[in-house]
């Protein structure tokens, strides 16, 4: 069986015309924090020149930025916030595809289905850093 | 001018502004940001390029995130075509975004600057196909690639499917390794893989670029996330600007003559390109 390829396309739409626009709401609130310094950042904006022009590699090492998902643990800084948000706008896309499974599945189009479980597997290794190795 | 002794405010300042510019410009010579954003913003400012890479990501992502739904809803953007080549899309970008990190920047300007040069080449020379009438082969068939769609312009329902599948998924597991490498969205390399190799109607290919770009993306953002090479003070003031300037190039894109448009990007492109391969051989760091 096939899905009714409209109804699928305005559900997955509606999801994405939402999450984006929340995902962008938040990143701009949480610039404002972090720039108006309503937060204590992890690593001062005035002090990133100094860093900003190494590779990312040396620039963990450097500054002793968490990786990996260890930014999760200080959201209460204003640039980690931030990178939250940013994470916020990476995940619209496995947040439709999560959202347009189940009505796959109640329509029995198992090809989609499949199509959509696999996308969602390879999001979800990329974010888990399971293949990444060391940095 | 030393850049080091530049406040470090005026560096988020200037690149939203030089986002915003991009936006507009993009929309009006209808090419992807991302091909902009990173020669551009790699040549000119002071980050290094892992951390320009990972802002074009999500520069390209937050601009084809904004312009999917209407897309969507205008049927000119093909879920069922989408799905199975943003799968191998997603692999090769995830693969591209480990292999261009564990890269040397030298070798990564060189190799950008060839790729901008080539891709100035490809839009310069590009034209749109006229759509054959085409036999859908076994494999599209199969995935059922294939549907229709109402174009607002013409007036007309056209119905329309896709052949050379094969080679489409393994076109778009090199876009997407690509893209993945060096931080772009490739819009301009899917819309002529899917309008001059698979023969989907231009307009399908164009809106079901957008929604491409943003799941390939995705899964290359996140290793560039994990890795730590989204930084918010460069990663937010790219996407406000582009998000911005795109609004603003949508507006004046029925007042503003596009091959002007078109010519200035190729020019741009030309000087971002041999920016990129002068930095990366060391002619002019």
């Amino acid at each position: 069986m096939t899905a009714d390829e409209r109804a699928l396309r305005v559900l997955y739409a509606r999801w994405l015309d939402r999450a984006s626009k929340a995902g962008f709401a938040l990143c701009l609130c949480a610039f404002i924090v972090y720039a108006g310094g309503l937060l204590p950042s992890y690593l001062a904006a005035a002090e990133l020149p100094r860093y900003w022009g190494m590779s990312v590699s040396r620039f963990v090492a450097v500054t002793n930025m968490p990786h990996g998902w260890g930014w999760l643990r200080f959201l209460g800084h204003g640039d980690m916030l931030n990178l939250g948000a940013v994470a916020l706008l990476a995940l619209v896309t496995p947040i439709c595809y999560a959202r347009i499974v189940p009505r796959l599945l109640a329509e029995r189009d198992w090809l989609q289905a499949a199509l959509a479980a696999a996308q969602l597997a390879v999001l979800a290794a990329a974010a888990s850093g399971l293949l990444a190795g060391p940095g | 001018m030393d850049a080091a002794a530049l406040p470090w405010w005026i560096w988020p300042i200037a690149l939203f502004a030089v986002s915003f510019a991009i936006g507009i410009v993009a929309v009006l010579a209808g090419v992807g940001g991302g091909v902009l954003f990173v020669p551009i913003v790699g040549g000119l400012f002071p980050f290094h390029l892992d951390f320009v890479r990972g802002a074009g990501l999500m520069f390209a992502l937050a601009g084809t995130l904004a312009a999917g739904p209407p897309l969507l809803r205008a049927g000119m953007a093909s879920l069922r075509l989408v799905m199975p080549l943003a799968l191998v899309g997603s692999i090769g970008s995830f693969a591209g975004a480990l292999v261009g990190l564990s890269l040397r920047v030298e070798l990564l300007q060189t190799l950008l600057g060839i790729l901008i040069l080539g891709i100035t080449v490809l839009i310069w020379r590009t034209r749109a196909a006229d759509r054959p009438d085409v036999g859908i082969d076994a494999l599209a068939a199969f995935l059922r690639l294939e549907g229709e769609f109402v174009d607002p312009a013409a007036g007309v329902k056209i119905d329309w499917r896709t052949h050379r599948t094969l080679l489409g998924l393994a076109a778009f597991g090199a876009i997407g390794f690509i893209g993945g490498i060096f931080g772009l969205g490739a819009g301009f390399a899917n819309v002529p893989a899917l309008n001059l190799l698979m023969s989907a109607p231009l307009k399908v290919a164009v809106g079901s670029s957008g929604l491409l770009i943003s799941v390939i993306n995705s899964s290359a953002a996140w290793v560039y996330l994990e890795r730590g090479a989204l930084l918010p003070l460069i990663v937010v003031p790219a996407i406000l600007g582009v998000m911005l300037g795109s609004r603003l190039g949508a507006r004046l894109l029925g007042t503003t003559p596009a091959p002007v448009v078109r010519r200035l990007v190729i020019v741009v492109m030309l000087l971002a390109g041999l920016r990129a391969l002068s930095r990366g051989l060391g002619v002019w760091a």
